[in-house]
């Protein structure tokens, strides 16, 4: 009954986030939760509350473990964790489970765990293999963590992603391109590239406000960028979005869900959901999720249906992080506007500059110099009417 | 109840900015019962939102009282008057109602630039000056040194200065008899035709235009045909009364009284302030001199953001025009702005209030144009034009002569910041004319300075040339042929009207320079590079470049919550309203007012 409902209604992806980590990385502005891990059983608890409330079990395509890091806690909490999600959350065949693992803690037992359990898809957050980038970023691992993390989930888990981060204060356009090189050598199907943010109140924006980090020019994080994009497509990784690139056919499936602006449930603290229009968050902190949900209130501190205007941009903004855009048809059909009508002179107005390029019957996708402004060009389609009025 | 014209006292009171007029004028209140103190309120004569938020007086406030002493009752017309220099008329037009005024001075700032500027205004018109010192109660009072300043600065002799305080109550019944005692009552007759002078007028959603007179001859009555003596206009009397505080039915108004009349005038613009009301049917010979209206002197465009609500902003100029008719409109239009109106005010305090009022009042977004002067120019045919705006400068060639209005500056300050004060009026192609000194410590400076280098910036720069201590005043004394040009600017290749000024050749460059950098400041990067030119004529005489954005992209969208995201693309949204799109650039309000920045540093 419920799947009979288009994917942007009713969910098709799971999202539960697991908050416990060693200690706080300076850059992250995460929900997360440090030296808590002895609220562990209680968080399992409040998780189990808050799947109790979906009232039955749920066939899902995709399902996505983030953090925090899902790995820090023991193995035998792993397996507790999913034989809980495995009676509520159903991946159909075919579907895909994904994790996140820290390369520093990531044993053999818990790889046995998770694909006892059914992960088909382990994100190590490797980040760099460069030992001062590391430490400018607090990670706790080493470089030579991570292709030995690679070799040992390799043999029980098919697909492999690596996260990079690049633009670290300090690092060179060549330690970068190392670090890309080390990471195509270990032959994952996917790779993320995120540029490193400077988030408002986090330890290392403070530094930067202080003048003791120096964040990069916007130009060396340009061609770092760029670096990424020529390497990895000369590796043979699609470009598939704005910060991610995979082997045909390994695109990661839940993440895609969020970039198609459709319906996702999300669990534990702080996770975001998105079912039948509404849009909710839940809280951030420890405490108060735990309170939450083990006193059996609802674990959201807020939530908002947009109207259907609103939800049509913020489609187009999701959208647009694709390679393949905004697709008119799909577009009319899960936002009810149609494409050229609701914001045609800014298209226009893009392709003109070069940032965006169009077709009447595909849709709307970024060029390579509108992904590297891509903010700018989405911004430039929630202006108010009166400039339309010109 | 008629009152004899022996026992009535009609007086303003003058005084810098903020030293306590409106305070004091509350002492009366209480101390005269008009107001009960449950329903005081501090400034409690200072009605309009704006004036409660800010502080300030903006607008006259008359009132009658009554006060009794020797067993006499005695009606006392007192009008409190704004100090800000931009509503100077408001006092000039107080005063001619008047017989005496009360002359404030903070025992602590002493005399400062309106102090001087109002009581010589009040000595011009021949009133009696009860000078007091207030705010006596304040620790740091200095009335040692401030009595001998008033004597120097105005020729009071300190046995006549009353030593008092608003606030703490201190000396009230001390001023109220030195008016009873000191100031004349009114000295026209019952007898004689009826003669009256509209000293203000204001526009009373229920009652219409309530027009505020003070009778010199004879009597006003309900009923009567009265003739307004401009135009021979003539209406009937519907009703008048007093401000006690609140308004408050009269049956008549005699000889020596202030009141108001009603008499179904449509709009403000149909009574002249300064005007003669006289009987329709025996009318007096003579009209009151009346006075001359406030010329606005500082303009500006005004440009609803989104161009469909220019007829939303047409009514919402009519509308206050109606409450304010010291400020005008007229419809213009820009090539970048699309169409608007070019607004005078009297100062630039005048042009903040009324925008904040527009935009408060009638919900727009406005997009504003640097101010400027109005400047004269005689053209190749003879004819004098008025230039309220930089684009209707002509071709050089048409030029005949091009002049400017001058100001001549008053400045009170501190005697060590004279040598600044100079530099700063030689920068402002000031010419000096005078010093006096009030005191070794304290002078008076005065120069003749183009009024367009006082009114952007000059004020703040006094401020900050004299840690706050230094004031100002100025008047406009006529105009003077100057080598002025325009000076436009190209934003993309295309020349932007409403960034157009007109300033001196020989600042022309290094204006032209500052502005560009300026402006590169304030506009954001866009797709694409941005040349910004400064030009006069067709010789370009500084350019800069926007970089075209580079990089801009957020790398990663945590866990599906999206609507972080969304709220700031919004916010951002929202902060593009005050945004221009000229061509394909997108200049926000600020890049507007640019201009005034430069101005100080040349
Ligand atoms: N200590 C002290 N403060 C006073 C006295 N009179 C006024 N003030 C304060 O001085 C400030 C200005 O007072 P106002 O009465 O608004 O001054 P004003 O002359 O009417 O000001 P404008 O109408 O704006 O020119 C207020 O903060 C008053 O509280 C006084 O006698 N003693
Ligand atoms: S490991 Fe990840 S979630 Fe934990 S603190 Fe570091 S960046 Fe944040
Ligand atoms: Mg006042």
């Amino acid at each position: 009954m419920a799947s009979s409902r288009p994917p942007w209604i009713w969910p098709t992806a799971a999202y539960v986030h697991i908050p416990f980590c060693a200690f706080r990385c300076g850059y992250c502005d995460f929900a997360i939760a440090v030296g808590k891990d002895d609220r562990q059983d209680e968080y399992l608890r409040a998780l189990e509350a808050e799947l109790t409330r979906l009232g039955s079990p749920q066939r899902i395509q995709t399902l996505s473990l983030g953090g925090g890091t899902p790995t820090h806690l023991s193995a035998d909490w792993l397996d507790r964790l999913l034989i809980l999600l495995s009676r509520w959350l159903i991946v159909e065949p075919g579907g895909e489970f994904s994790i996140e693992a820290n390369p520093a803690n990531l044993d053999d037992e818990k790889i046995r765990v998770l694909a006892d359990h059914g992960v088909t898809r382990v994100s190590l957050g490797s980040q760099s293999f460069d030992r001062n980038v590391l430490r400018v970023l607090d990670r706790d691992h080493a470089p030579e963590d991570v292709p030995r993390a690679v070799e040992r989930v390799r043999r029980r888990i098919a697909t492999i992603s690596l996260d990079l981060i690049f633009g670290a204060p300090g690092q060179t356009l060549e330690q970068w391109r190392a670090d890309l090189r080390q990471a195509r050598s270990l032959e994952p199907q996917h790779l993320s590239t995120y540029g490193l943010t400077y988030e408002t109140g986090t330890p290392l924006w403070k530094r930067a406000e202080r003048g003791e980090v120096n964040p990069l020019s916007e130009d060396d994080e340009l061609s770092m960028y760029e670096t990424a994009i020529d390497m990895l497509g000369e590796a043979g990784f699609e470009h598939y979005e704005i910060s991610n690139f995979a082997k045909p056919g390994y695109r990661s499936r839940h993440n895609s869900v969020y970039w198609a602006n459709h319906a996702h449930f999300g669990l534990g603290m702080g996770a975001a959901k998105y079912a039948e229009g509404v849009r909710s968050l839940n809280v951030r902190s420890l405490e108060g999720y735990l309170t939450r949900a083990l006193s059996g209130q609802p674990t959201e501190f807020q939530s908002e249906t947009l109207p259907p205007h609103e939800r049509a941009l913020e489609t187009i903004g999701q959208n647009l992080r694709r390679a393949e855009g905004v697709v008119h048809s799909e577009f009319q059909e899960q936002t009810g506007f149609d494409l050229q009508t609701l914001v045609g002179p800014a298209i226009a107005r893009h392709v003109g500059w070069g940032t965006l390029e169009a077709d009447d019957d595909a849709g709307v996708r970024l060029t390579r110099r509108g992904r590297c402004v891509a903010d700018s060009v989405i911004q430039d389609f929630w202006k108010p009417p009166a400039e339309r009025a010109t | 109840m008629a009152t004899d014209p022996k026992l009535i006292r009609n007086f303003s009171i003058i005084a810098h900015i903020d030293h306590g007029k409106s305070t004091l004028a509350d002492q009366f209140l209480l101390k005269t019962k008009a107001i009960s103190p449950r329903d005081f309120q501090a400034q409690h004569l200072d009605s309009m939102d704006l004036e409660r938020e800010r502080g300030i007086t903006i607008r006259m406030h008359p009132v009658t009282i009554y006060y009794e002493t020797h067993r006499k009752k005695y009606e006392l017309n007192l009008i409190d008057t704004p100090g800000h220099v931009d509503f100077g008329y408001e006092v000039s037009r107080s005063l001619a109602a008047c017989e005496g005024v009360i002359l404030l001075v903070d025992a602590f700032q002493g005399v400062q630039a309106q102090t001087v500027a109002t009581a010589y205004l009040a000595m011009e018109s021949d009133l009696t000056i009860v000078p007091v010192l207030n705010k006596i109660d304040l620790p740091i009072a200095r009335p040692d040194v401030i009595i001998p300043e008033m004597e120097q600065a105005l020729g009071i002799k300190p046995d006549e200065v009353i030593r008092a305080s608003g606030k703490a109550g201190i000396g009230i019944e001390e001023v109220l008899d030195a008016i009873v005692e000191r100031i004349p009552a009114p000295s026209g007759s019952v007898d004689n035709p009826a003669k009256a002078l509209v000293y203000n007028s204001h526009f009373d959603t229920f009652k219409g235009v309530v027009v505020y007179v003070r009778v010199m001859e004879g009597r006003l009555h309900k009923g009567q045909k009265i003739k307004l003596m401009r135009h021979n206009t003539e209406y009937e009397i519907q009703d008048m009364g007093q401000f006690r505080p609140a308004m408050t039915t009269v049956n008549e108004l005699i000889a020596g009284q202030v009141g108001y009349f009603v008499a179904h005038i449509k709009t403000l613009g149909d009574v002249h302030i300064g005007d003669t009301v006289t009987d329709a049917f025996n009318p007096t010979t003579e009209p009151l001199a009346g006075y001359k209206e406030p010329k606005p002197m500082v303009f500006s465009g005004l440009y609803p953001v989104n161009n469909n609500d220019f007829e939303t902003l047409r009514e919402a100029l009519g509308k206050l025009k109606l409450n304010d008719s010291s400020f005008t409109y007229l419809p213009e239009s820009s090539e970048g702005l699309g169409f608007g109106f070019r607004c005078g005010f009297l100062g630039m305090l005048h042009r903040e209030i009324i925008q904040q009022r527009l935009e408060r009042e009638s919900n727009l977004d406005l997009v504003q144009t640097a101010p400027n002067v109005t400047y004269e120019l005689l053209n190749r045919h003879g004819q004098t034009i008025m230039i309220d705006n930089p684009q209707k400068v002509p071709d050089s060639g048409q030029i005949e002569e091009f002049r400017e209005p001058i100001g001549k500056i008053s400045f009170l300050v501190p005697s060590e910041n004279i040598g600044d004060i100079m530099k700063m009026c030689a920068d402002r192609r000031g010419t000096y004319i005078r010093t006096e000194y009030l005191s070794p410590t304290r002078a008076i400076l005065v120069y003749e300075i183009p009024l367009a280098e006082v009114i952007y910036d000059l004020y703040d720069k006094l401020k900050s040339a004299t840690h706050g201590y230094g004031t100002m005043d100025y008047e406009i004394i006529g105009y003077r042929p100057a080598d002025l040009v325009r000076l436009d600017i190209l934003v993309h290749g295309k020349r932007v009207d409403a960034l157009s000024t007109i300033v001196h050749r020989a600042f022309a460059d290094t204006r032209g320079r500052k502005l560009v950098k300026k402006l590169r400041g304030e506009i954001d990067r866009h797709m694409f590079e941005i040349a910004l030119q400064a030009a006069v004529g067709s010789r370009i005489i500084a350019r800069e470049t926007i970089a075209a954005l580079r990089k801009n992209v957020t790398a990663k969208c945590y866990g599906g919550d999206i609507t972080r995201k969304r709220k700031l693309w919004a916010k951002q949204a929202e902060g593009k309203k005050r945004m221009k799109q000229i061509g394909q650039v997108e200049i926000p309000q600020e890049a507007f007012l640019a201009v005034l920045d430069t101005s100080e540093e040349k």
